[in-house]
């Protein structure tokens, strides 16, 4: 591999990296949005949203980014390639996620939430100071699964056109006939992107260790 | 209110309280009057009602008939006779204290923290007031020199003494304890005990559900005992432990004295 083959799977790794970023940020807000949505039970919204995740959970990634992006000029949305990707990996992700979140409220220690209440915090200020802090410690392993499945899905994208960090490797490989140096430097560089998830997720394991009461 | 209040000023006025879970009635017509400065506690075996009745004062049960006053002002139903929103329902559960048989501390939070979260985030108390009035308290419950611990690292008693600054923290018309030694090992059941009694000494107002006799006996006001959710016995405790009215009591007090 030549200087410029590098360049272009450096490239092709920081698209990866970005739009798995936005992807993962958008979608653990939402997700927790959803949830905390779903919780409220508000009639029709909550089906609506029933609905949602159920679809979204079983709809391949290559097809909702294809469906996205061929879709968007029907509705007469002249649709930037790397946004629709963007919004297909985000969709999907949402709906796990809002299911991880929904998870963690629902078992929330009601004990503690007494004690909140006993000392005349609102439900917001519950929720905010003693619930969400202890939620994204105990949903973390499962969020951080899901970022992981996120990033190893990306590849997904490149069906509308997008080069990501797979599909670099088949244009190198196109000029320089060689296909299995890029190939494994971009399974190097996509293991190195879990292994900092899971570095994370350990971190959040030993802070987990003190709310054992 | 670090005197022995000797007013006849109404702390918490409940009237005609009646409660059911599932068609089984837990509280049945139940009055009760504490004044202020006053230590209530309420006996009775487990299942007569004694829990529930505590946490309607605080409005974590919701009763079905009656009315609930504290301070002179009526929780969980507003001026129209309407469920209050829960701002206010939390405006009025502020004047209450409450201690539970669990602790229910929060584990994310180191002690000092526990103490502070509500004096900051509900009364709005600045963080450095907040905490020089936290020191205080666990000067006070003897848990000084825990501050930085977290939950998990202490002794039940050390966490129930934790429980108790945090409800003295939002500076409560009444302390309301649930049990407050029932889930400790015996010998850290006296630690506990000690600073309750240290509070009625000051003349906190406090209700206390309690299975301890002899300390029931020491501290209290008044005496009340509670038997298929009807409050069948109330008396000073001389006359509670000695001269009961009813044969209920006194084969009650003859169980827990064998």
């Amino acid at each position: 591999m030549n200087a410029s083959a590098w360049h272009m799977l450096l490239e092709g790794a920081w698209t990866t990296v970005w739009i798995s970023g936005i992807s993962i940020a958008i979608g653990v807000t939402a997700g927790l949005i959803l949830a905390l949505i779903r919780i409220a039970r508000i009639p029709v919204v909550d089906q609506v949203l029933v609905l949602y995740i159920s679809l979204a959970r079983a709809t391949p990634l290559v097809t909702l980014a294809l469906f996205i992006f061929l879709s968007a000029p029907t509705f007469g949305i002249n649709l930037d390639r790397n946004v629709a990707g963007i919004l297909a990996l985000t969709l999907n992700t949402t709906a796990f996620n809002a299911e991880i979140w929904r998870s963690a409220f629902r078992n929330f220690s009601r004990e503690q939430r007494e004690a909140a209440m006993a000392n005349g915090m609102t439900p917001w200020v519950t929720f905010r100071r003693i619930m969400l802090p202890q939620m994204m410690i105990t949903s973390l392993p499962g969020l951080i699964n899901e970022m992981s499945f996120l990033i190893k899905g990306s590849p997904a994208i490149a069906v509308i056109g997008i080069v990501d960090l797979t599909r670099v490797t088949n244009r190198i490989s196109a000029v320089t006939y060689e296909p299995l140096p890029p190939i494994l430097v971009a399974c190097v560089l996509y293991m190195a992107a879990i292994g900092c998830l899971v570095w994370l997720q350990r971190i959040a394991e030993r802070r987990a260790n003190r709310l054992a009461v | 209110m670090f005197e022995k209040n000797t007013s006849e000023q109404t702390a918490v006025s409940i009237r005609h309280l009646s409660k059911s879970f599932d068609g089984v009635e837990v509280l049945r017509d139940v009055d009760l009057e504490v004044r202020e400065g006053d230590v209530v506690t309420i006996l009775g075996s487990s299942g007569s009602g004694k829990s529930t009745l505590l946490r309607c004062i605080n409005w974590l049960e919701q009763p079905d008939r009656g009315s609930i006053h504290i301070g002179g002002q009526r929780i969980g139903v507003n001026d129209a006779g309407r469920p209050m929103p829960v701002r206010e329902l939390a405006k009025v559960r502020a004047r209450t204290g409450m201690v539970f048989q669990s602790f229910n501390l929060w584990p994310h939070l180191n002690v000092l923290h526990n103490i502070t979260e509500a004096p900051i985030h509900v009364l709005g108390k600045s963080k450095a007031e907040a905490e020089a009035h936290a020191r205080e308290l666990l000067e006070k419950v003897g848990m000084s020199p825990k501050a930085d611990a977290y939950p998990n690292t202490l002794s039940g008693g050390q966490k129930q003494r934790v429980a108790i600054a945090r409800a003295l923290a939002m500076q409560p018309e009444v302390m309301l304890f649930d049990e407050p030694t029932s889930a400790l090992d015996p010998e850290l059941v006296g630690e506990v005990l000690a600073v309750i009694k240290d509070l009625s000494a000051e003349g906190y107002t406090m209700i206390v559900v309690t299975h301890e006799m002899a300390f029931s006996r020491a501290v209290s006001d008044k005496v009340v005992f509670l038997d298929k959710g009807l409050i069948i016995e109330q008396a000073d405790p001389e006359t509670f432990f000695t001269n009961p009215s009813t044969e209920r009591v006194r084969k009650f007090l003859e169980r827990e004295e064998s």
